[in-house]
């Protein structure tokens, strides 16, 4: 019978044409590190986007002016070979002799300006200038030097040069091409150069030998993209890939028994708070919700809140979280953030008769509290959402509340609640943990869609925070910052996310750095 | 047959007519996208100014007349999220859903017709019951779960095969097993009712009378009239592989355009969402054609119409 022969052959045929067609994996005798990613992976213009899980990839292929140190200690040189503050307000940067981009394109000072001019104003799709906007002026010195001016003395300079948005790219390259062609065929200044690119897919940098400060010591490294978890498993037991982050609890123990993988524990910079709705005003709530007046409007419910969660037990259900009681993770060195990470003043801190006190102060008869209603999606960054938020509920309702509790998938939570402004009582936030940005959030100027804060002693504190250069004195301003926050109540840290990786070890040597972020230029190849 | 061509363009425009409307306008209920392209700290102001710089400040028939306008001329727009024209993006992804689609189909079709005969010419024995009982699990089995277990087995324990990816060309058969075991079960089950339907029939038995070979009776006179609801069912199955497999694309993590929709659909890239399904619901009109041309060629009693 033609047809159905006609059709085998056919599919033989395609069978044949599938596995002749399709690429073959490079075999050859080069160190490959390959990192599994769960995407999305964002474009390759580092100017165009805030997502920190591509940085992460971005920063093999860019040069900052200077990095934060894998400790979180300081800052470590990059392109600028050294830097030093003139004055109050001017901040100088050295760059290196005949250092240069990928293309050969020199990178110089008027290089730097061109980079910081695009990315600190707001023009078209670049959404990352109020990062940017401490940047009064960027001046060419000469070929090798540029100022950075800022209105008035800025703390956090160094943090804000070495965040998203400091890659430099190559300013003639990317205006013959434009940002289109640039994310198709983008020209770096980092330690490794690109050489293969399927968007969202697969991404292969292979070390640059004309590097600055020499060639990095593994030959490629590959940023995969596998979003199943247990495909990640997969093929890290099939040594086809080398790491892989946020392990699923039910696979620790099989990767750790494995030889040659290692589980290694870090922060993952991520940490999960509540927000506390304290206004009517911000977001869609006051056309959704016209009528509702929320519980926590009272500072009162807001403080028993605060009581009411044990938060050592919230990160035990979480499965790997570090509880804490302020917005900042712990290994910073600024922020205070030593003292509300304290697992005894954390655990003091849970106090369901004071919780409840506060509830009598709030004007409630005991076990007849308010409704809140709690919002949070079934998985946030960093994961098991839905569980804690379980788990709160019924703490809460220990101390007297009734919690009505809507889980929802993570795109319509961020859509319905979190970012339209939607959020009623509570909501789940989870956020990352910087020091530097923190007070700007609940400063006066700042219109945030899911609360809206001005208390002008409170900001006092933060603007005083954001211009003293001296560090003691600006510890001493930060102690009274916390203070009032862990009194407003209207952010109520829960805990900070750890990050459980997965390594192989056999072949490769890699500690984590403290800020969470999956960056391998220093991966190193293995002692045999 | 002019008129047939004539009036399935005619089909075809309305079709896509209307399923634009509908993948527009869904797509805008679901929700704003740039909430979910916003980053948590946002401010109302940066947001708002992110809403007009996409165009979604605009009113929405507005935004869909321009829509309109610029696809007839192939540009879906830009995609929100490689910031690269949506339709560059999914012809990137094509030719691996293509390739998947391909061998997927060429193994669920060289399994399923030889064991759906099998099964209508051994009817009630244990043979038939034993490929029953087969296809019956392959299209119960889940194949993410599927894909899982081929990956263990044949990745993680014998080491045969990659979990993952587009890399080498055997990096194809665990995808394509996946989808073709279901594909291979859907059609032999398809492909034994058709066949006992058709054997019962006069011609075959006239057939057999005349003392022609069994070969030859089942191959030209009992399988080619057998065909039609096979072909109708494989061309629906065809259909959805040629735009991409969603799950087993995700498992597999193979870079086709399948997970790029999912990719999409999960951070609100509406750009490449509606130009994934226009491009779907063109797929599977276009097959439909395919399949209508095919019936003619195995019943020259079925006409143009």
């Amino acid at each position: 019978m033609k047809t159905v022969r006609l059709l085998i052959l056919l599919s033989l045929i395609a069978v044949i044409g599938a596995l002749a067609i399709a690429p073959a994996a490079a075999q050859d005798d080069m160190s490959e590190f390959v990192f599994a990613h769960s995407g999305p992976i964002r474009p390759m213009d580092p100017h165009s986007h805030w997502y920190g899980s591509t940085h992460w990839m971005l920063n093999l292929y860019y040069d900052c002016l200077i990095w934060r140190a894998a400790d979180g200690n300081g800052y470590v040189p990059q392109a600028a070979q050294s830097w030093e503050a003139i004055d109050d307000t001017t901040w100088r940067f050295h760059l290196r002799e005949g250092a240069t981009f990928h293309n050969g394109e020199p990178l110089d000072a008027a290089a730097v300006k061109w980079n910081i001019d695009r990315v600190r104003h707001p023009v078209g799709d670049i959404p990352l200038y109020q990062q940017w906007d401490f940047v009064q002026e960027v001046v060419v010195v000469d070929e090798l030097t540029v100022d950075i001016l800022t209105p008035q003395p800025h703390a956090f300079v160094e943090w804000d040069v070495s965040y998203n948005g400091c890659e430099l790219i190559p300013p003639a390259y990317f205006e013959e091409v434009g940002q289109e062609e640039f994310n198709r065929n983008p020209v770096g200044s980092g330690p490794y150069k690109l050489v293969e690119l399927s968007e969202n897919d697969r991404y292969v940098f292979e070390a640059w030998d004309d590097y600055h400060s020499g060639r990095p010591e593994v030959d490629r490294v590959v940023y995969q993209v596998i979003p199943e978890p247990s495909a990640q498993v997969a093929a890290l037991l099939a040594g086809q890939i080398d790491m892989m982050i946020g392990v699923p609890v039910p696979d620790r123990e099989r990767l750790e028994a494995t030889d040659g993988i290692s589980l290694v524990n870090e922060s993952s910079n991520i940490m999960h708070h509540y927000y506390a709705r304290v206004d009517t005003d911000s977001g869609a709530f006051p056309e959704t919700f016209p009528e509702y007046e929320p519980a926590t409007l009272d500072i009162n419910v807001r403080k028993a809140i605060t009581h009411a969660f044990d938060r050592h037990l919230l990160a035990e259900v979480h499965g790997a979280a570090e509880p804490r009681l302020a917005r900042v993770c712990a290994h910073y060195p600024e922020g205070y953030a030593d003292k509300y990470a304290d697992p005894d003043i954390i655990a003091d801190w849970y106090n369901p008769e004071l919780a409840k006190e506060y509830l009598a102060a709030a004007g409630y008869a005991e076990g007849e509290g308010p409704t809140l209603y709690l919002d949070t999606p079934v998985v946030g960054r960093g994961g098991g959402a839905k569980e804690v938020a379980e788990v709160a509920a019924a703490m809460l309702e220990d101390v007297g509340f009734t919690v009505d509790l809507t889980v929802r998938d993570a795109s319509a939570f961020a859509v319905e609640v979190q970012r339209s402004g939607n959020n009623r009582d509570l909501m789940l936030a989870t956020l990352g943990c910087s020091y530097a940005g923190v007070t700007r959030y609940y400063q006066c100027d700042w219109s945030a869609v899911a609360y809206n804060i001005c208390n002008e002693e409170w900001d006092a504190v933060a603007d005083a925070i954001q211009v003293t250069i001296d560090t003691d004195e600006r510890l001493a301003l930060w102690e009274q910052w916390w203070e009032f926050y862990i009194d407003y109540s209207q952010t109520i840290t829960l805990f900070e996310v750890t990050n459980v990786m997965a390594l192989n070890t056999a072949d490769f040597a890699y500690a984590p750095r403290k800020d969470g972020w999956m960056t391998f230029r220093d991966v190193q190849v293995a002692d045999m | 047959m002019r008129g047939f061509i004539i009036s399935r363009m005619v089909q075809l425009v309305v079709t896509m007519f209307i399923v634009s409307v509908v993948v527009f306008f869904i797509l805008r209920l679901s929700g704003d996208p740039i909430l979910v392209l916003a980053p948590d700290f946002f401010s109302e102001e940066q947001i708002e100014q992110m809403r007009k710089f996409w165009g979604f400040d605009r009113p929405l028939g507005e935004q869909y007349i321009t829509f309109v306008r610029k696809a007839i001329t192939g540009d879906f727009g830009k995609s929100y999220l490689a910031k690269r024209p949506a339709m560059e993006l999914i012809i990137e992804r094509l030719g691996y859903s293509w390739l998947l689609a391909a061998a997927s189909a060429a193994i669920g079709l060289t399994v399923a017709i030889p064991l759906g005969i099998l099964s209508a010419l051994k009817r009630n024995s244990l043979l038939d019951l034993i490929i029953t009982a087969m296809s019956s699990l392959g299209t119960a089995m889940p194949n993410f779960w599927l894909g899982l277990m081929l990956i263990i087995i044949f990745s993680v324990h014998l080491r045969l095969l990659p979990a993952f990816g587009a890399l080498e060309p055997k990096a194809i058969i665990l995808p394509s097993v996946t989808l073709g075991v279901g594909m291979a079960a859907r059609l032999s089950r398809m492909t034994r009712s058709a066949m006992l339907e058709v054997l019962n029939q006069d011609y075959v038995r006239t057939a057999r009378s005349k003392g022609l070979m069994q070969k030859t009776v089942i191959m030209r006179h009992a399988l080619r009239n057998a065909l039609i609801p096979i072909i109708t069912v494989f061309g629906l199955q065809l259909g959805w592989l040629l735009g991409g497999s969603v799950v087993v694309e995700s498992v597999f993590s193979w870079p086709g355009l399948g997970r790029l929709m999912i990719d999409s659909i999960s951070v609100r890239d509406n750009t490449v969402v509606q130009a994934g399904l226009l491009f779907y619901a063109l797929s599977f009109i276009l097959i439909n054609y395919a399949i209508d041309v095919i019936y003619i060629i195995l019943d020259p009693r079925i006409k143009f119409q």
